[in-house]
């Protein structure tokens, strides 16, 4: 679905954003870009929908080569939703604002309307229909954004760092949100530097670090690596550094604390 | 050991809000001590934070009665800039709270609006970004630095002022973990050298729980719970306050529920699986 | 070099410049002027960032020569005006170009400017490169909703954009509040003249430039009065 065919990608300022990244992601999976800041996360993200183009390499999408493609096109496939979500408001109703991406994509007018009332439905945003966005509040905002995006139902749906910023209420919101749109088989890519969000829905983890991709694979195994981790700056999940600290332990890492309060009680009992 | 800050039925409306944004709120803060304020968006926290450094009343007017005070001041008849020199406030978005084209004059833009004379502000300007360990970013330019590196210039800023509280709003929702970690460890190490009180208002409390001494949880406008971080989080009703419970400290709960492990202090990871093998041996 | 100089100086350069202009009476005398101003801004190292305000420039003088000579039709005259703004220009421009936001400021303080109006200026430069990202964060982010802002013709294009503007404005109006908060939060307004961390102070090579400056204007001027023209070239 989405390919980066040794990627690179230099700044105006000469700084390597992306060094050869080599990188494939098929339809339907669930996939996380972990790194510290400035490791290319976004810088990677932007290349998915050309925002960037990148110097040498190619980057493809669902057989398109985004070099000779208009972000408009790649972007009714790839659904971007931007850490914040002020830099995208606009309009003077919340219907309208959810439109607007249908308007630019060529949806007719009826199609609009189905669409534009399906997503409000779904993110419990009707209420708010005619409000202005601007008088929303965070949270409400960043639900508002994803529903904009999940009206034009794009195959590719990719989270900036959805979780700053939001209470606890709101990240298990999200949490549910993921888990809805992968099991109806949608593409997920969030790039988080939230671990401790990402642990319990075990996608799969690619890891960066100044341009590079230092590791891939899955959530269970990537992050017991703890040398990997140290050296791309990324925290550990604190459940695996329970697990680990363990010496007696189970094959797989506990997912939640209450996996590992029933191994914990069952080893104990005599 | 004094009060440093106390919260005596502080009510707060907005002029254009049917509702009370903080509805009858008490608290008394030690000095020198580092409480957490958590709860779900909305509940009040960011208006509590400006009535106690005063840009709740004297920047922002409302329906308001109760009383805050502040080393002994009340904050409604203080002027803001004796307020700054007590309270020192770091906001969520260290890009806003920047203004000058080079750190170090940034650093001393509180001591410049105080008149502060040269050679006095020089000094105290040096030892604040020594004590944030920024001097060698002195002649940057802000907007060149990462974010880490800005939230720490706009704490040397609020500390050149020798607050004795100091009010961080959710300092690290914007930052990475390993930022995150390397400024709370910060935090603990200016209340250890410098005696300095703090009062965070956090979601985040993962990296929080262990250097806290009190986690006060509010809830529309009211203090729901309070205590230490063990007793609130062991409580089992932080939850439903919007207050997530860390992953470990929820497994320490569990297992304390039923004597397994005791119930002794918030354990980290590695110590709460040194606990476990214990009680297994 | 010139850019060491002290902003006062550099001014004081540039005022004198501008008054030469104004005594100016003949083409000789504003060729002999111009040339200075080219040979100073050459100094300076800025020459080519002056020319790069040309282009404007002469298309402004192109039009008040067009006004002045069908009003006079003195073609001496109708050049000289002409080619006063031009000169007008370059030694204003060459002022800005060769001093910091820093050094302006400092200016401002000298002249007593308020307290407010050089806090809303420092400010204001200091968030143009923030403001810049926010807009291609913006862009970005209007991109990926499918607006076209390459494609259209002009009313379409400046339809399109609004849904840059808009989110823009109200990050600035945002972004102002935030701003008051944390300036009334570290006192800003305790005292009517702030004091000041960093210290400008004239060093001897700055009162002589400016020495030299003041005479080689009072010099010009007296030759400009009382002696011919081309006996000073």
């Amino acid at each position: 679905m989405i390919e980066f065919q040794d990627v690179t990608f230099v700044h105006q300022n000469g700084v390597k954003a992306l060094d050869g990244v080599s990188l494939k992601i098929d339809s339907g999976e669930t996939v996380a870009i972990v790194g510290e800041n400035g490791a290319g996360k976004t810088t990677l993200v932007k290349h998915v929908t050309g925002l960037l183009k990148p110097a040498s390499g190619k980057v493809m999408v669902d057989g398109l080569d985004t070099s000779s493609t208009t972000t408009a096109k790649l972007s009714r496939k790839v659904g971007v939703a931007f850490q914040n979500p002020d830099h995208q408001l606009f309009s003077e109703s919340v219907e309208e604002e959810m439109s607007f991406a249908l308007r630019n994509f060529g949806f007719p007018a009826e199609l609009v309307e189905q669409r534009v009332a399906w997503g409000l439905n779904l993110f419990g945003l009707t209420e708010y229909r005619k409000s202005s966005p601007l008088v929303l509040s965070g949270g409400e905002k960043k639900r508002l954004t994803l529903a904009c995006i999940l009206a034009w139902d794009p195959e590719v749906v990719i989270l900036d760092e959805p979780t700053v910023g939001q209470d606890s209420i709101q990240k298990e919101k999200l949490a549910g949100t993921i888990r809805m749109l992968t099991s109806s088989g949608k593409t997920v890519v969030v790039v988080s530097h939230d671990i401790e969000f990402l642990w319990p829905i075990q996608p799969r983890v690619v890891v960066m670090k100044a341009g590079r991709v230092l590791g891939d694979g899955p959530a269970g195994k990537l992050m017991l690596d703890k040398g990997l981790l140290d050296a791309a700056r990324v925290a550990r999940p604190h459940l695996v550094e329970f697990y680990e600290s363990l010496s007696n332990r189970p094959e797989t890492p506990f997912v939640d604390p209450l996996e590992a309060r029933r191994w914990v009680e069952g080893e104990g009992s005599p | 050991m004094a009060d440093i800050l106390k919260i005596d039925r502080l009510s707060f409306r907005y002029p254009d809000s049917p509702k009370k944004a903080v509805d009858g709120f008490d608290l008394s803060v030690g000095e020198g001590e580092i409480v957490v304020l958590a709860g779900q968006s909305g509940c009040g926290k960011s208006t509590l934070l400006r009535a106690v450094n005063g840009l709740i009343p004297h920047m922002y007017s409302g329906d308001y009665s109760g009383s805050v005070t502040v080393g002994g001041a009340s904050v409604k008849d203080s002027e803001m800039k004796d307020l700054a020199q007590k309270v020192g406030f770091l906001f969520q978005n260290p890009e806003n709270q920047i203004f000058m084209f080079t750190v170090e004059r940034d650093v001393a833009f509180g001591l410049e609006n105080l008149g502060v004379p040269r050679t006095e502000m020089r000094s105290r300007v040096d030892e604040a970004m020594k004590l944030l360990d920024i001097t060698d970013l002195a002649l940057r330019a802000p907007h060149e630095l990462s974010d880490g590196q800005k939230q720490r210039v706009a704490l040397a800023g609020v500390l050149a002022m020798k607050p004795r509280l100091v009010i961080l709003d959710e300092p690290t929702s914007l930052l990475d973990p390993k930022t995150a970690e390397e400024l709370v460890a910060l935090v603990a190490r200016l209340r250890k050298e410098l005696g300095t009180t703090f009062v965070i208002v956090e979601h985040r409390l993962d990296l929080l729980v262990k250097m806290a001494d009190r986690l006060v949880v509010m809830n529309e406008g009211r203090k729901a719970l309070e205590g230490t971080p063990r007793d609130v989080l062991f409580g089992g009703e932080a939850e439903a306050y919007g207050v997530a419970v860390p992953s470990v400290t929820e497994v320490q709960r569990l297992l304390a529920s039923d004597g397994s492990v005791g119930l002794g202090q918030l354990l980290g990871p590695v110590e709460l699986a040194d606990a476990v093998e214990r009680r297994r041996a | 070099m010139y850019h060491r100089l002290d902003p006062r100086v550099k001014l004081l350069i540039s005022i004198l410049m501008f008054a030469t202009t104004l005594l100016v009476r003949t083409l000789y005398e504003l060729a002999a002027v111009l040339a200075f101003m080219v040979m100073v801004a050459a100094v300076a190292t800025v020459l080519h960032r002056v020319g790069r305000t040309m282009a404007f420039t002469a298309l402004f003088s192109g039009f008040i020569f067009v006004v002045n000579f069908v009003f006079t039709r003195n073609l001496e005259t109708s050049i000289l005006y002409a080619a006063r703004f031009v000169a007008i220009v370059v030694s204003t421009s060459l002022f800005f170009i060769t001093t910091s936001p820093d050094e302006l400021e400092q200016v401002m303080k000298t002249f007593r400017f308020p307290r407010d109006v050089i806090f809303a200026f420092v400010t204001a430069v200091r968030f143009i490169p923030v403001m810049f990202l926010d807009t291609i964060q913006i862009m970005d982010a209007q991109k990926s909703r499918g607006l076209e802002l390459e494609q259209g013709n002009l009313l379409k294009r400046v339809r399109n954009m609004i849904p840059i503007l808009i989110p823009l404005v109200v990050n600035s109006v945002v972004r102002s509040g935030e701003l008051a908060e944390a300036m009334e939060s570290r006192a800003y307004g305790s005292v009517p003249r702030p004091t000041s961390l960093v210290e400008y102070r004239a060093s001897a090579k700055d009162t002589a430039v400016a020495f030299a400056a003041v005479l080689l204007f009072a010099l010009t001027a007296y030759s400009f009065y009382f002696v011919f023209p081309a006996k000073i070239l």
